[in-house]
């Protein structure tokens, strides 16, 4: 089984972005975070699911523009950069939120 | 006694962890044979994120929001929830997909992980990454667990 790597690290990139950005937009936005829960009944259900079909969606779109699959190593560096930072974001974001 | 569905989630999620953990250590000095079980560690590990992230997911929607939020929210460390458990439901959305990238680019080189050293080293530094996001997610569970049997209610 081969996979579109280049595609695969993008959607992954973006994915993370997505989850940060909508866990922060969620809790400083109380009409965000009813948007969210009207959706499936629970506003971190709506983010799993939201993340999931994001992912699947970003993978096919860049999957059709991007072909050489290959030489894109830099990008999982890139992704676990992104992962590092967008969990000290989520926790310094609800350490901050709890003092103030 | 613990609800059997933390039981689960925290099952699945120690299990796949330790898939991972297996898929690091036979590509620190992979061959033939081990390509194989290397694919079938990464295929596991996707899947027992997937069952943790369900299972916890239900838990945490049936029963924790109701009962166990409002109590660690009113006892002596309502940061249990509002800092730890917030950051750990979170960070571990980032899990499945860090795993479903491993797990694909191991797929994808299959073979050729053998002599592409750059690709193994990826895989190798996601193996980490997961592995740690995995462990520290796990630890707040645990602190939760704690907080929620000190707030009267584990």
């Amino acid at each position: 089984m081969r996979f579109n790597i280049k595609s695969l690290n993008y959607s992954t990139i973006l994915t993370i972005c997505l989850i940060v950005l909508l866990t922060i937009l969620g809790e400083l936005s109380d009409s965000f975070k009813t948007l969210l829960t009207s959706v499936t009944g629970h506003h971190w259900v709506t983010k799993s699911v939201l993340s999931l079909i994001f992912f699947v969606v970003i993978y096919f779109l860049i999957s059709k523009t991007v072909k050489d699959w290959a030489d894109s190593n830099h990008l999982i560096i890139d992704a676990i950069v992104v992962t590092l930072l967008g969990g000290a974001i989520i926790f310094g974001f609800y350490a901050w939120h709890f003092m103030h | 006694m613990s609800n059997p569905l933390v039981v689960i989630h925290a099952l699945t999620g120690v299990l796949s962890i330790f898939a991972f953990l297996l898929v690091f250590v036979e590509l620190l000095s992979p061959s033939e044979k081990a390509i194989g079980r290397i694919k079938i560690f990464a295929i596991i590990g996707t899947i027992l994120i997937f069952i943790s992230w369900t299972v916890g997911g239900y838990y945490y929607v049936t029963y924790y929001g109701p009962d166990i939020k409002p109590a660690i929210k009113e006892g002596p460390n309502p940061w249990i929830h509002s800092v730890v458990m917030e950051t750990k439901e979170h960070v571990f959305l980032f899990l499945p997909f860090l795993a479903i990238l491993a797990t694909g680019v191991i797929l994808s080189y299959d073979a050729g992980l053998l002599e592409n050293n750059k690709a193994r080293s990826s895989v190798l530094a996601l193996c980490v990454l997961i592995i740690l996001i995995g462990l520290a997610v796990a630890g707040m569970g645990y602190m939760i667990s704690a907080g929620a049997r000190v707030a009267g209610v584990g």
